[in-house]
């Protein structure tokens, strides 16, 4: 009998399962739905883009190099690194050291500032361009899918912050698993960001 | 726990180094198909790392992991394989 239970009085029962029955999903199920549907609508504009690049080469070309390489390396040094403060705030909020979880969820939304900031002054250096949504089609689709992650970034920072408060509350006493959803979320923007970046800035 | 974090340390550099080295390669590979080849197998890399030791997948049910993981696999292939065409 491999899933044996035997119980003491008071004892927390412990299943000898085989490992791969161990293994569960960090946060819950509907966090990670709303995950796969995200990237599935960024999937079907990052594919978009590289059929439109295709199809106005010359166009498309010339039009990144209105671009700032450095901004968008600077941005996907910032986004990586929040997520690396956001994954070091997990362990901790493990082992129930608050303070420390709220430590590192703020210097990861310093980072995500940073990104934010840098976005902004993009934009605001290619307004200044007279370049807006209707120049042509490459900008057409480089603000809408920036700006569509960006809103993603904006609601990432709201739920770390949501997290960082109740951290701070010691609301993660009994279980963590809101907090592992809302890390992945910030992950997530992480991962699209790391497409978008040779998409738009390399290629 | 130390090793855990150690994980995600390292993770974090090797993230950081792949996204110089792509930008470095954009630079001075001269051919179109090893640049996008190159660029989109980084893109991989990086997001493989992501999945498996930021979202903790590496440690979750193998279907989880492997639908994530298709996502860094499969989306690389159809742009690269649209750059390519």
């Amino acid at each position: 009998m491999p899933n044996e239970v035997a119980l003491n009085a008071g004892e927390t029962p412990q299943l000898n399962l085989p490992a791969a029955e161990n293994k569960r999903l960090p946060g819950d199920l509907a966090m990670w739905f709303f995950i796969l549907a995200e990237l599935s609508v960024f999937a079907i504009f990052f594919i978009g883009f590289a059929v439109a690049e295709q199809l106005n080469v010359e166009m498309f070309h010339n039009a990144k190099e209105l671009l700032h390489p450095t901004a968008g390396l600077i941005n996907t040094l910032a986004l990586i690194t929040s997520s690396f403060f956001v994954a070091l705030s997990l362990k901790k909020i493990q082992l129930g050291l608050n303070k420390q979880t709220a430590i590192y969820l703020t210097i990861a939304q310093c980072f995500a500032i940073i990104y934010v900031v840098v976005k902004l002054a993009e934009y605001q250096f290619l307004f200044d361009a007279d370049i807006d949504i209707e120049t042509n089609t490459f900008f057409t689709l480089y603000f809408l899918i920036t700006a569509f992650h960006l809103m993603h970034i904006l609601l990432g920072m709201v739920i770390l912050s949501y997290m960082t408060v109740q951290a701070l509350k010691n609301n993660y006493q009994d279980g963590y698993s809101g907090f592992e959803a809302g890390a992945s979320y910030w992950h997530m923007v992480d991962m699209l960001w790391i497409i978008l970046f040779p998409l738009i800035y390399i290629i | 726990m130390k090793i855990k974090n150690l994980n995600i340390i390292s993770s974090w550099l090797w993230l950081m180094a792949l996204t110089l080295f792509a930008v470095f390669i954009g630079r001075v590979i001269d051919n179109h198909v090893a640049f996008i080849i190159t660029v989109f197998f980084i893109v991989f890399l990086k997001g493989q790392q992501i999945v498996d030791v930021f979202m903790e997948l590496g440690e979750a049910p193998k279907k989880w992991r492997w639908l994530l993981l298709s996502y860094v696999i499969l989306l690389p292939v159809i742009i690269s394989t649209i750059y390519l065409l």
